[in-house]
């Protein structure tokens, strides 16, 4: 017995290790960003091998005022709210009638919602477009909600259904034995009770919208209209200054409410996909 | 669970499908209709209709380099599939090791890669792991006394370079995936396996992987998909707009990026698009067959 208590002490001190080089070697890109972020131009592609000699913020500063970031944030959370508030607007009531109702066409309907969201939206990206310049909605939030909104309005009324489909339809039908309308049943007792996942479902949104660039950068073309993700393209872009801490500042910067809201929903994230994404 | 109407339920979704008509439906559609005409920066209104010459051009000349582009992305999507289950199952594994006390601090720190913004993770690696004269390979490279190398300006090495990127970012997903699943497995069956004498491998291949395979063939449907697609590391890193690395990859996606956009070949994009996306119907008709036929 005492043979396989200090084979297990063994095994678990290697597995220890492992684990943290693992983790050390999965965060050393961020920390490597982090880094930068915090030193001063000469020690962070100079000598200075890993650690800075004399961190400071300046870079964060820098970015702050001399670079338009605010300007940058503010278009980004313009573009997230107006998203997420079409998005959700639209899909909330599609969600529970594809859950609740049973009417011609419904599974149908469903089906092609799932093969359509298995369409590579790039790929109609020159179409859009096209289309959008002959609306004169390039260059335009507008038009970039309404892109943003269509392709993730499959993907929450998959994943709002699917939660419509948890709560006991007995529930609304006591309400209604007591004389509730349907739009005081809804809007009483439903939302209510599905609250857990359409927060989930709109943080979702939320993030979608604040990590896309390509879209972003394909569609907003002018430099007082871009988001985040347009203005950080631009800053990495710049090979031959010192614009480098700057992206790193920024890009901290950027992330960090994303891995606040991203740790906060977690546990959701792992059903949400999967029931979005392929279930049949 | 039934009530029946006819109208109210088209009510209740009528928004969504307007909005998913004008944003989804309707640009497949005249995806489709720019895929027959001869559409490029000259003909940009006065285009012709020139039927299927588009299609035989992108899947028949090899020339026009869409099949090159297919057989990249068939590796591609093989690599990084085989590599990325093995690698989170064996992950995965040792986190549920019995006494591994600190399994719930690794398993958030290896959640971090997930959690970055995807196009932010890919230009910081650009930045600051790949780049030639700054990057932190190039800097181990000189420190160890080798002189410095552009990992982005030939194929192979740009390709393994987009390769452990896109593991790294994918990683996360799969180890959490398989780690829910090994959770759910009952321990009674390893009980009696180790009764019976089955050791590591026996008690692995035969509990194990047969009881989280079903629990895991949705996730690994959908890392396919998104791998197969993935445009973001191979764009981002090798082909940014006045900035390419010297690289010739392209998968299908990046192809038709590049034909739509760069190139403003927009007739032949739309071809090779709707060639991908009938690749993408076929695949999870075929995939979603396969599910319900194991689960019957």
């Amino acid at each position: 017995m005492r043979i396989k208590t200090a084979r297990r002490i063994a095994l678990l001190s290697i597995l220890n290790v492992f684990f943290v080089l693992l983790c050390f070697i999965t965060l050393i890109p961020i920390l490597y960003a982090f880094l930068l972020s915090i030193s001063s131009d000469s020690s962070a592609f100079g000598n200075g091998f890993l650690f800075p000699q004399s961190p400071t913020l300046k870079n964060y500063k820098a970015i702050l005022v001399e670079e338009p970031f605010l300007i940058w944030l503010k278009n980004s959370v313009v573009l997230s709210l107006g998203t997420m508030i079409l998005a959700m607007g639209t899909s909330v009531t599609a969600s529970y009638a594809f859950s609740r109702f049973r009417f011609r066409g419904r599974n149908e309907m469903l089906k092609l919602l799932l093969i359509l969201n298995a369409f590579p939206q790039i790929l109609s990206m020159f179409a859009i477009f096209r289309l959008f310049k002959n609306m004169n909605l390039l260059n335009n939030y507008i038009g970039l909600i309404l892109i943003y909104a269509g392709s993730m309005c499959i993907f929450s009324i998959w994943n709002m259904k699917g939660y419509f489909d948890t709560i006991p339809i007995e529930i609304e039908e006591s309400a209604r034995i007591d004389g509730g309308s349907s739009g005081q049943i809804i809007w009483k007792i439903v939302l209510p009770l599905a609250r857990p996942s359409i927060i989930v479902t709109a943080v979702m949104v939320l993030i979608f919208v604040w990590n896309e660039y390509l879209f972003a950068t394909t569609f907003l073309m002018k430099e007082e209209n871009y988001n985040l993700a347009g203005g950080l393209y631009q800053l990495q872009a710049n090979d031959y200054n010192r614009s480098w801490s700057l992206f790193s500042a920024a890009a901290i910067l950027v992330s960090v409410p994303i891995l606040i809201l991203f740790f906060s929903i977690q546990k959701y994230m792992v059903s949400g996909l999967t029931t979005g994404g392929v279930k049949g | 669970m039934n009530k029946k109407n006819k109208i109210l339920p088209w009510e209740y979704s009528f928004p969504s499908i307007m909005l998913i008509g004008l944003i989804v439906v309707f640009p497949i559609i005249y995806t489709i209709y720019i895929s027959f005409t001869n559409m490029n920066l000259y003909h940009w209104t006065d285009y012709e209709f020139i039927a299927f010459d588009n299609y035989r051009r992108a899947l028949t000349k090899l020339d026009s380099g869409f099949m090159s582009a297919l057989l990249t992305t068939i590796i591609w999507t093989v690599l990084n599939m085989v590599i990325q289950i093995l690698a989170a199952y064996l992950i995965a594994l040792g986190l549920n090791a019995k006494g591994l006390k600190l399994a719930r601090l690794y398993k958030t720190l290896l959640m971090f890669p997930w959690a970055m913004p995807a196009y932010i993770s890919i230009l910081l690696w650009r930045v600051g792991i790949f780049n030639p004269q700054y990057g932190l390979l190039n800097k181990i490279r000189s420190a160890l006394g080798f002189s410095s190398m552009d990992y982005l300006s030939e194929n192979i090495p740009a390709f393994i370079s987009c390769m452990v990127l896109n593991l790294w970012m994918a990683l996360p997903f799969l180890i959490m995936m398989m780690d829910g699943a090994l959770q759910s497995v009952d321990n009674s069956y390893y009980e009696s396996a180790r009764l019976d004498g089955g050791g590591w491998w026996a008690q692995n291949l035969y509990i194990t992987i047969p009881s989280i395979k079903p629990i895991l063939a949705p996730s690994i449907i959908m890392t396919t998909f998104t791998t197969f697609k993935q445009f973001d590391i191979i764009y981002l890193l090798t082909m940014q707009k006045g900035s390419l690395t010297g690289a010739t990859l392209q998968t299908v996606i990046t192809y038709a990026h590049q034909n739509a956009f760069v190139s403003n070949n927009y007739g032949l994009s739309s071809a090779v698009s709707i060639v991908i996306f009938g690749f993408i119907i076929l695949f999870s008709l075929f995939v979603n067959r396969g599910i319900r036929e194991e689960h019957v």
